[in-house]
């Protein structure tokens, strides 16, 4: 089992706040692991640096043994790195067909003359990606939308939109920003199962995530961060007898832990 | 269907010629030519791509100059004048464009702002180029192969013939592959560096392509007044280039097309003193940007958008 | 070189007043900036305007500088949030590209119906201190000169107070920090961003009714004096105050130097190159710190 991404001692400071303090983790390929920790304790701007959307005062990022440190986004995007967005990021204007096509153009075969004047090349490059995203409208449910404009989709769907952008290119890794936020729970259950079944069938995940139950249905690994820091890892189970843990998110000690947990969530 | 109707509106005015006499119909209908061409290239710089370029104005103005010293100062043929034109502009843009492109929105505005400025400026200050304020008048009608372009019909079908190939060569990219990545770059920039995608290149060219465009432009206009001074780079063709771009819809093809086409003739048309005229365009670009913002284009697509979410409910 | 050092003197003073005059302009684009972060094209126009309110209320009122002051200032507040209420209340913050255009189309409409009613002539107008001045030795300054780099000087006072000792100048530099942050404070941006531009167009109106006197007042007259005032808020820093300022004072130094020793004709060129580089270079300007720093 091979470490798809690598994160060795990573440190990021803005003005006066210590972000990160020396994140350090690996994820294996075909895992789906979460990454969770109370606001404040560096999830976002972890992915945002490991996936080029910050700047690195210190560490590295190997991804596929390949180092992507301080990359830009684009850069780490064509070395198999997708991710999603907290706030849900799509083309509102293009049609959900356009939505996703896109996200595959930049790892076909096709250059700017081929586009330009419409060779066989960028044909067939356009036919596979036309395929591919009928098969992943098919699997969030949005086959019905094809053609409407994506500003058009409800919240959720548009966090489903952006999953399936993100698979357009079958990357090694995907990371998802807090995909469930502010969906309603008749739609958490849906998105649970479309990820199990797509990491059963091999692609590898990073959910950020605050909804506790959702990770722990979904992840078999968690990873807590706390101040900048990997504070805990482990099953889910662990990590929610963890003293340490439970210190950090609850403030509590562990003779309250087991009475208060019941109605945590 | 579009494409149809536009052909045999193409066809049509290529004719024109033959349905009229008058030089001033014409000459109106050259300078709806090379204003078009121009809005169409404004347009994807900054309809397509999202950047709003004031830098238009500099490359229209360099163009100009570029055709009419080639002619008359280094002997050189009006063809080789648009040539060089093109090229000239090509690789300012490039130059200018690369660092203009990385910054952020508000610094490229003004940027591409004081580059037409500097333009205007060192049109009028370095004497012994461009003859300072004095301009260069008496610019000769185009020859090809001995065949002179002297009548303004004649001239008209090289105005023509450029609009032609630059509003082809547009609609090959706005349709394209490449002219939706553009409009990607233009929504939602972060999102397409997060695909993959370096906006950089297809920054820098549309902003190119759009230069070359536009200072081919410049040298015809230039020649169809047949002299070239500093008044040529007067914000009034920058303010025209925007107005067709923005009540045609920034960002809609045909809008602007259509828009370039009645924008050239209304004042004609209406014959209003020319700050009359002037008060009237800023009116229509205030009215427009304000109640329009998509132009008439925009409005249109918002139509079709609202029909099709009543079909989806 | 010879330099004479009474003249040098002399180009000193000129560029001094010069300089305040160039940051009366630059202050109130730079506090629009800061408040509403939209560039205001016609803020040459506002300017104008004041220069031809001072033209018309100086004969009226027996060429008295002070009210026919305090008039134009007035009128140009007037403008200034007529045009807030109408146009630019409408425009959504981050609507960048749009507020150009529709500051363009005020100043083209603007220009263009001033130049209708009074035509493109130039005129000058004369106040009850003539052509009076001051004399220093070798330096003499004329009495409209000194009132007016006065006025501005007290002007930037004013401004200093009222952004730091007033509610109103805090919440004008909150709204410019952060303006998610200042709505939950309770601060209105609306009120606050209405406020700014009246006070802006009263700073631009009180710079057009100073010039007035001194140079030819025409319906292009903002125009010129606009782009050098874009140049020194890019240079100074978009929202900077005291950045913009000294930038200013810098720039009516180097003209009335530069074109006291050299030919002025390479000077603009100059100040447009320096302008790109700074931009390109160093976007939030040569004195950073962006967002509406006062002192």
């Amino acid at each position: 089992m091979t470490a798809v991404l690598q994160i060795d001692q990573l440190c990021k400071s803005f003005v006066g706040v210590q972000a990160l303090a020396g994140v350090s983790f690996a994820i294996e390929e075909g895992s789906i692991t979460g990454l969770i920790g109370p606001n404040g304790s560096g999830k976002s701007t972890t992915i945002d640096c490991v996936s080029g959307f910050q700047t690195i005062d210190s560490g590295r990022v190997l991804l596929s043994g390949k180092d992507i440190t301080g990359r830009p986004p684009q850069a780490v995007a064509r070395a198999g790195l997708m991710r999603t967005f907290q706030t849900v990021r799509l083309y509102e204007r293009f049609s959900l067909r356009d939505n996703l096509t896109i996200a595959a153009q930049q790892f076909d075969a096709a250059g700017w003359v081929d586009e330009l004047l419409r060779t066989a090349r960028y044909r067939d490059a356009a036919a596979a990606a036309e395929t591919r995203a009928s098969e992943l409208l098919g699997l969030v449910g949005l086959s019905r939308y094809v053609d409407a404009d994506a500003g058009v989709l409800s919240y959720g769907q548009k966090k489903l939109l952006a999953l399936a952008a993100a698979l357009m290119p079958r990357p090694a890794l995907v990371v998802l920003d807090e995909p469930v936020a502010g969906v309603n729970p008749t739609r958490i259950r849906e998105v649970e199962d479309i990820l199990r079944g797509l990491n059963s069938a091999g692609q590898t995940f990073l959910v950020i995530e605050h909804n506790v139950e959702f990770i722990t249905n979904l992840c078999r690994r968690v990873i807590v961060l706390d101040q900048g820091r990997k504070l805990a890892e482990g099953t889910p189970a662990e990590v929610h007898r963890d003293a340490r843990v439970l210190e950090a998110y609850l403030g509590l000690t562990p003779e309250t832990s087991a009475t208060e947990m019941q109605g945590a969530t | 269907m579009k494409l149809l109707s536009a052909i045999s509106a193409a066809l049509l005015l290529g004719a024109l010629p033959f349905f009229t006499s008058s030089n001033y119909v014409i000459g109106v209908a050259i300078s709806a030519c090379i204003f078009t061409a121009a809005a169409a290239a404004l347009n994807l710089v900054y309809g397509y791509t999202g950047l709003l370029s004031f830098a238009q104005l500099g490359f229209w103005g360099i163009g100009g100059y570029a055709t009419a010293l080639t002619v008359m100062t280094f002997a050189g043929s009006f063809w080789l004048g648009l040539v060089w034109a093109a090229l000239i502009d090509t690789a300012i843009a490039l130059a200018i464009g690369y660092p203009a492109v990385r910054t952020n929105r508000h610094a490229f505005v003004i940027v591409t702002l004081a580059f037409a400025l500097l333009v205007t400026l060192v049109a009028r200050d370095w004497v012994s180029l461009t003859r300072g304020p004095l301009g260069i008048p008496g610019l000769p009608a185009p020859n090809l192969f001995g065949f002179e372009f002297k009548t303004t019909p004649l001239f008209y079908w090289i105005a023509y013939g450029y609009a032609l190939l630059a509003l082809g060569l547009l609609y090959a990219l706005c349709t394209s592959r490449i002219g939706r990545t553009l409009v990607a770059i233009k929504q939602n920039e972060p999102l397409v560096r997060a695909q993959g995608i370096s906006p950089v290149p297809y920054k820098l060219a549309a902003f190119a392509v759009g230069a070359a465009i536009t200072g081919v432009g410049g040298g015809i206009y230039a020649f169809h007044l047949k002299i070239i001074d500093p008044l040529f780079l007067d914000f009034y063709y920058m303010q025209t280039f925007l107005i067709i771009v923005i009540t045609g819809g920034a960002g809609s093809y045909w809008g602007v097309i259509a828009a370039g086409l009645i924008m050239s003739t209304l004042p004609e048309v209406l014959r209003f003193s020319a700050d009359f005229r002037m008060i009237v365009y800023g009116v229509v670009l205030l009215l427009a940007v304000l109640a329009m913002p998509g132009g008439v284009g925009g409005w249109l697509h918002e139509r079709r958008l609202a029909r099709a979410r009543a079909g989806l409910t | 070189m010879e330099v004479d050092a009474a003249y040098l003197a002399q180009l000193t003073a000129n560029g001094i007043i010069l300089g305040l005059l160039y940051a009366l302009i630059a202050v109130g684009l730079a506090l629009i900036f800061g408040v509403l972060e939209i560039i205001n094209f016609a803020h040459g126009e506002l300017l104008m305007i004041g220069a031809y309110a001072m033209t018309f209320m100086l004969p009226a009122v027996g060429l008295l500088y002070w009210p026919s002051l305090a008039v134009a200032m007035a009128v140009v507040a007037l403008c200034g949030l007529l045009m807030y209420e109408l146009f630019l209340s409408r425009l959504r913050p981050g609507e960048f590209e749009r507020s150009i255009l529709v500051t363009l189309a005020l100043s083209i409409i603007i220009l263009h119906v001033v130049q209708y009613a009074f035509t493109a002539s130039p005129r000058i107008v004369d106040t009850q201190y003539g052509f009076d001045g001051w004399t220093i030795g070798a330096i003499r300054v004329t009495w409209t000169r000194i009132v007016g780099s006065g006025v501005a000087l007290v002007a930037f006072v004013f401004l200093y107070v009222v952004l730091n000792h007033t509610r109103f100048g805090r919440a004008m530099r909150a709204v410019a920090q952060n303006r998610e942050a200042a709505l939950m404070v309770g601060v209105e941006p609306k009120v606050v961003a209405r406020n700014a531009v009246a006070l802006a167009a009263a700073l631009c109106g009180m710079a057009g009714a100073a010039l007035a006197p001194i140079q030819l007042v025409s319906p292009i007259m903002g125009q010129a004096l606009i782009f050098k005032a874009f140049a020194l808020i890019i240079i100074g820093g978009l929202g900077n105050v005291p950045g913009v300022i000294a930038a200013a004072v810098g720039l009516g130094l180097m003209e009335s130097w530069v074109g006291g020793f050299f030919e002025i004709v390479w000077q603009e060129t100059a100040v447009f190159v320096v302008m790109i580089a700074v931009l390109l270079l160093r976007p939030d300007g040569l004195f950073k710190q962006g967002t509406m720093r006062v002192g």
